[in-house]
Parts: C-alpha cells; structure tokens; sequence
C-alpha cells in the first residue's frame, strides 16, 4: 500500500535526523580538531546516564533535572579535554584519535563503576502516544527529535559560519600551530568543540532513549550514526540533515521491504554499503571540504 | 654432664604433674594416642581426609550485553560451589576451586582466554554463559576433555551428537513451542497461533533460536504459523513499524528471546499501537528484569516467561528452601528471582555430576572425561537439584536430555509475578 510506503519513508527520515544529531557530536569535535572521535557512543551513554541520575535516581523534576545533566555534561566535555586532549596540542592527529580509543574503553569502564551494568529505565520525555494522521502514525520522540535536530543544524551552521569563535574553532581544526601564530587559543577552542560534542550527544540520548531502557550498550547508536556523518562529510552541520534523511529513509524502506524478503537485518547493512559506494566516488563525502594545495 | 641430664630430661615425655615417665609407660601413651587419633580420623572421615582440589572455571560476562545479570546469575553459582564444598565437598576430601574469566559474551574474547584458563585451573569442569562460549569452545573440548556445563537452553548448531557441552534445558526452540502450544490449548480452537518472532543478528545465538522456531512451524502448521521473523538491534531505537506489521499480521505473541532492551522497545511499541499482544520471553529476559527495565513489573501484565526450570515465584518450594539456606549461611546476596536460580541451577547439577564421579571413580586423578562419562551413566534427579531442575537423565545424542522435559511458564496477573502452568510437556522439534 502506498500509505505504508510513505508511513515507513516518514519514520525512516525521522531516524535517519535522530541519526544527524548523533552525528553532529562526530562533526562538531572534527570541526574544531581533526579528530574523529570513537567514544561519540559512549558520550551519548554517558548523557543519558546524567539524565537518568538526576531524573530517576535523585528524583529531580524532569524540568530541572535535563538541563543539570546537559550542565553536567558540558563539565565531562570540558573534563574530557582538559586531562586529555589540552597536553595534545600540536601533536599528530593520530595521537589523538588513539586517545578517543582510549576514551572509548575507559568512559564504558566508568559508565560500569558509576551506574552498574543494570538496564535503567529511561524517563518519558516526550510523549508514548504516536501522532497519528489519517493511516499515518508518527513516533513521537521521533518528531521531536526531528525538529530539534533540525534547529541544532541551523544554530550551529551559524555559530560555524557567522560567528567569531566559530570560525575561530575551524582556523584551529586547520593547522594548531598556524591557529597559536595568529593568537587563537587552541586549547579553548578544543575544549568548547568538546562540552558542545558532550552537550548534543545528552540531546541525542534524550530522544533516542526517551521511554525506553538505557544501559551501556545504548552507545550502539554511535555507530549506527557514523554512515551519516561519513555521507555528509565530516566538516559539514547542513549536510547531517540531507545524509540523515537519505540514510533514514533508505533503512526504513530496507527494514519494511527487504527484510522479511532476505530474512535478515539489511536495513541495518544498506546504509553502510551505500555510504561505502558514495565514498569510492567522493572520498570527503558529500558535502565535505575538498582541500586545495598549492605547492 | 648437667647439660647432658637436662637435654636427656627433656627428650623424656612427662606426666601432667611433670615428672618424668618411665619408656614403657611412654610408649603405651604414645600407642593410647595414635588409637585416638585414628578413632578420630575414623568418626569423621571428612575432618580427616587429605582434600584433593579440582578447578572449576565460570566463563562470564561482567561488561557485555549480560553483564546486568551476573550479579545475580554469576554470584549464585559460585555461592553453590562453596556450599558444596562446605557441606558434601568436605565429606569426600575434594575441593572445587573456582574463579570467574569475564568473556564479555564475546567469543573471540572466550577463545582467547581459554588457553590462559586451562594452563592456570586445569579444570574438570567449565561453566559457561551463552552461545559465544559454545560457539568458541565447541571445537575444542573434546580434544581438551573438559565438559562445558551451561544454564541455558540448547542451541541448534550445538545440537550434535557425542557433544562435550551440556545443556540442563532443551533448546530455546523446544522452550518456546511448548509455551506456544501451551497458548493455543488456553485460546482453544484448531487455528494454528499466530507468532511474531523478534530477534537480533547481533549474536549467532539469537538468529539460531529464530530458525529453530521457525521450523518448528514449518513442521507443525497445525500448531503455530510464524507471521515475521523480525531482526533489530540490541538496543532498537524505534521499532512500532516493525510491530505494526505483525499487529496487522494478527500476530497472538510475539516471541522475544534476546534481551531486555528489546522486550522493553517491543513493549513501547505495542503501547503506542494500543495493542495487545502477550510478549513471550525466556529466562535471560524474563519478566521481571524486563519489568524493572521498562520502569514497573504492571507493564508486563499478560506476558509470559518459559522455560525449562523452576520459577522463582514466592511459594514455599524445596528451591526457595535452599534459596533461603544459601543466604543466610552463605551470603548470597543476590535476590530470589529467575537469574538468580538459573546460576543455582547451572552450579547444583555441575556440582551433582562431579559427586557422582567422584563416588564412582574416587576422589583422586578426577578428570573432565571421567565427569562428563558419569553424567551420561547416571541421572541427577530434581531432588538433588532442589527442584531447580527436571531429573536430567542425559543421553550422548544430543547436548541436552530429550525425554521428560518439562517447561514451566509464569506471568504477571495484576502486578504479580505468578505461575500459570508447571510441568508443561516439551513437544519434539526436529534439528535444524
């Protein structure tokens, strides 16, 4: 039926933002470093547990509650950089993307210690009741997050493109040591792309757990939001949106199609196959900066 | 010559008082004394018995998918282990010396910390977690001779004859149809039930317990007719497309035998549709983790749980008895639930093999071959498993016993976690 075909395109798009804004987390920390970060997972872990410990745990209204964990979450940001990236200025990129592999293993051992391996109830943030359109039914959490994703993107192409210290972030993820002899303080610009990186991925946990269970493993979603950010190209906060929707929708109609045909999960493969394929054509992806160098 | 005298007086044994005994009167002491410590020796062999010490490996996963049980599962069987070697280990002069390897439910992380584990234990035994364990050390235990005992049900691909991995339960596949047939008795009517089945491609397990299903319906249109098989991930993020599906398939239940997480994305689902479909669960996922992880055990009304051991229910039970026992005399600080009892289970049939081994071969030069020969010779009865378990009677055609199993199913009725049906018949599931 067409109306499903829709319906599954519709949630597949809205998947494919919550996805973006995951995403955004990898973009924004490249942007102002050149490091991809692997623990963007376990960032997201980590948020969701802050708002599971203020909400749940300490029983703080919701209201007062969210926005202590993003608080919180921006002071692991600043944390994170200051005891391990604020001694890396200067250095390889590699040494600092090892780090992330390190981060990776200790904020899940952390995660462990602090909250135990017990699955968690998530609270309900947004609402359990679908929205529903004539024969279209819409999650919730989706929609909502859609729309925050969507004004995320728009807020930070701003800051990027019109902003100071936005533009300050991307001279530094340029060259560390051109960035020092033109006075930008390296340090703070890392330290911002990182509470803002910790910040977006506690608004990712909020919509991808809202209602569900949360646990360690939730950091899942880092990877499945890594074709998004690799198929927009990673300096690029507008691309997120369109690489979303064109990951979300292809996984939708994939899990709604193809799976009970194949009897398997491609919908969770197609997306990677395909960034793979538009890779081989545009190795910066599709909206990535192409570097131009003169010699 | 003092110097002498003195070293003389004190080579000589003395009386109470001191004095010096003469060396006949001495050597009839002596003789008096070597009696009674032989009488000792002979009244309570247990005390006296050089204890000879065997190693019990558990495989674990304490920062995987399962690490949220093992708290509970994990710290149960060790707790048995202690009481056995307490209270009926003593008594035979054998010792199980055990200790925990964490797998992360990952096998490669099982194969390579095998090698250390045998160098470093030498176990007769092995307990193991899940089908990362059986996956990986499949191959290797027969050459290895160390049998692997799991609390599990059975997995298709380990369904083989002559295996070196034991499973107390059938597969999940005989675990789930007897739940479905039992379903379709309590709808009435000849209509095979409708099945929605969720599952993950995350571990082989989980895929091959999907397959088993399937063929069970394949082979019993009659009985069940599976609507979808759907594969997510561990942690799906939306899944109310998918569940739509099977709603408007006219799905009766949806069986769900991965984790937590998925029952509790299941259950969003089928809320935000306003349907209601039973969700059938195994013992990993069962109903009250899956409760708490949804945030109330009230969510689960109408869901089931089965499988092929004792429910952990509040009734007054010879498992509850040991329960209570294991708490108070041996700190076990896990709570009275299904994972609970499943470590329980896993330890006391492990236990009750290699005490039978040991009666039938002696405590000495006990080997893994040994062990896993005397499980295939001699029953271990419900009874010597505290009602945990069936009597395992087990056979060298399959990992698992294939007669007289028996499932036992439990729901929640009013918030309540309760039994619905006990000793529930197994019906034959051909290998897939």
């Amino acid at each position: 039926m067409i109306i499903d075909f829709v319906n599954y395109a519709i949630n597949g798009a809205l998947l494919g933002l919550l996805y973006a804004l995951i995403a955004m987390g990898f973009v924004v920390i490249y942007r102002a470093s050149k490091v991809f970060n692997f623990a963007q997972g376990e960032l997201v872990v980590l948020g969701g547990f802050l708002q599971w410990w203020m909400v749940v745990s300490m029983g703080l209204p919701m209201i007062v509650g969210i926005p202590l964990a993003f608080v919180l979450a921006g002071v692991v940001g600043l944390l994170i950089e200051r005891i391990f990236f604020a001694r890396l200025v200067g250095e390889s990129v590699f040494a600092m993307v090892m780090v992330t592999i390190g981060l990776l293993v200790l904020l899940r051992g952390v995660v462990l210690v602090a909250f135990g391996p017990q699955v968690r109830p998530f609270p309900i943030v947004f609402p359990l009741q679908p929205l529903v359109i004539g024969e279209l039914m819409i999650p919730t959490n989706l929609l909502w997050g859609g729309v925050l994703t969507v004004l995320a993107a728009i807020g930070l192409s701003w800051f990027f493109n019109r902003t100071r210290t936005g533009l300050t972030m991307t001279a530094v993820a340029e060259d560390h040591q051109v960035a020092l002899s033109m006075g930008i303080s390296v340090k703070r610009s890392i330290a911002f792309a990182w509470v803002l990186g910790c910040v977006l991925s506690t608004l990712g946990a909020v919509v991808f757990l809202s209602g569900k269970s949360l646990n360690f493993l939730a950091s899942e979603i880092g990877f499945a939001a890594l074709p998004v950010a690799l198929l927009a190209g990673l300096e690029s906060i507008g691309g997120l949106l369109l690489a979303g929707v064109i990951v979300g929708v292809i996984q939708g109609l994939a899990t709604a199609y193809l799976d009970p045909l194949v009897g398997g999960a491609v919908g969770s493969v197609l997306p990677f196959a395909i960034m793979l394929l538009i890779l081989l054509a545009r190795p910066t992806g599709l909206f990535g900066w192409r570097t131009i160098e003169r010699v | 010559m003092s110097n002498l005298r003195k070293l003389g007086d004190h080579t000589h044994p003395r009386t109470a008082e001191g004095r010096i005994m003469s060396k006949p009167r001495a050597t009839g002491f002596a003789a008096l004394a070597c009696a009674a410590a032989l009488a000792c020796a002979l009244a309570a062999p247990g005390a006296a018995l050089a204890q000879t010490s065997y190693g019990v490996a558990m495989l674990s996963d304490y920062s995987g998918p399962y690490a949220d049980i093992m708290p509970m599962l994990g710290r149960s069987r060790e707790v048995v282990l202690d009481w056995w070697n307490a209270e009926v280990g003593a008594k035979l002069g054998v010792k199980l010396n055990h200790k925990n390897f964490d797998t992360r439910y990952d096998a490669a992380q099982t194969a390579s910390l095998w090698p250390g584990i045998k160098s470093e234990m030498k176990p007769i035994a092995v307990l193991g977690l899940g089908g990362p364990d059986v996956a990986a050390l499949g191959q290797r235990l027969p050459d290895d001779g160390i049998p692997l005992f799991m609390s599990t049900a059975g997995y298709g691909y380990a369904w083989k004859p002559d295996s070196w991995i034991i499973n107390p339960r059938p597969t999940y596949a005989h675990e789930a149809a007897a739940a479905f047939k039992w379903l379709k008795a309590k709808r009435g009517g000849s209509q095979p039930l409708k099945v929605g089945i969720i599952s993950s491609e995350a571990s082989p397990a989980y895929v091959d317990i999907a397959r088993g299903i399937e063929r069970y319906a394949k082979d019993n249109p009659n009985e069940i007719q599976v609507v979808e098989t759907i594969f997510t991930e561990v942690q799906p993020t939306d899944i109310s497309t998918q569940v739509r599906r099977l709603v408007r398939g006219g799905v009766e239940a949806i069986s769900i035998q991965t984790n937590t997480a998925a029952v509790v994305a299941t259950k969003r689902a089928l809320q935000a549709l306003g349907a209601k479909v039973p969700v059938v669960t195994s013992s990993h996922n069962g109903l009250p983790a899956s409760g708490k992880a949804i945030g109330g055990l009230n969510q689960m009304e109408g869901d089931y749980e089965a499988y092929g051991m004792g429910i952990a229910s509040d009734e007054d039970t010879p498992a509850h008895r040991f329960y209570e026992k294991l708490k108070a005399d041996y700190k076990l600080a896990a709570p009275w639930n299904v994972l609970t009892l499943m470590g329980m289970s896993q330890g006391l049939y492990t236990v009750r093999v290699i005490e039978h081994a040991i009666k039938k071969h002696g405590a000495q030069n006990l080997t893994g071959a040994k062990v896993r020969e005397t499980l295939y010779a001699e029953p271990v009865t419900t009874a010597e498993t505290f009602g945990t378990l069936p009597t395992l009677k087990f056979t060298k055609e399959a990992p698992f016993p294939v007669e007289g199993l028996k499932v036992n199913i439990a729901t929640i009725t009013g918030g309540k976690y309760l039994t619905a049906a006990t000793n529930v018949d197994t019906p034959a599931v051909k290998k897939w």
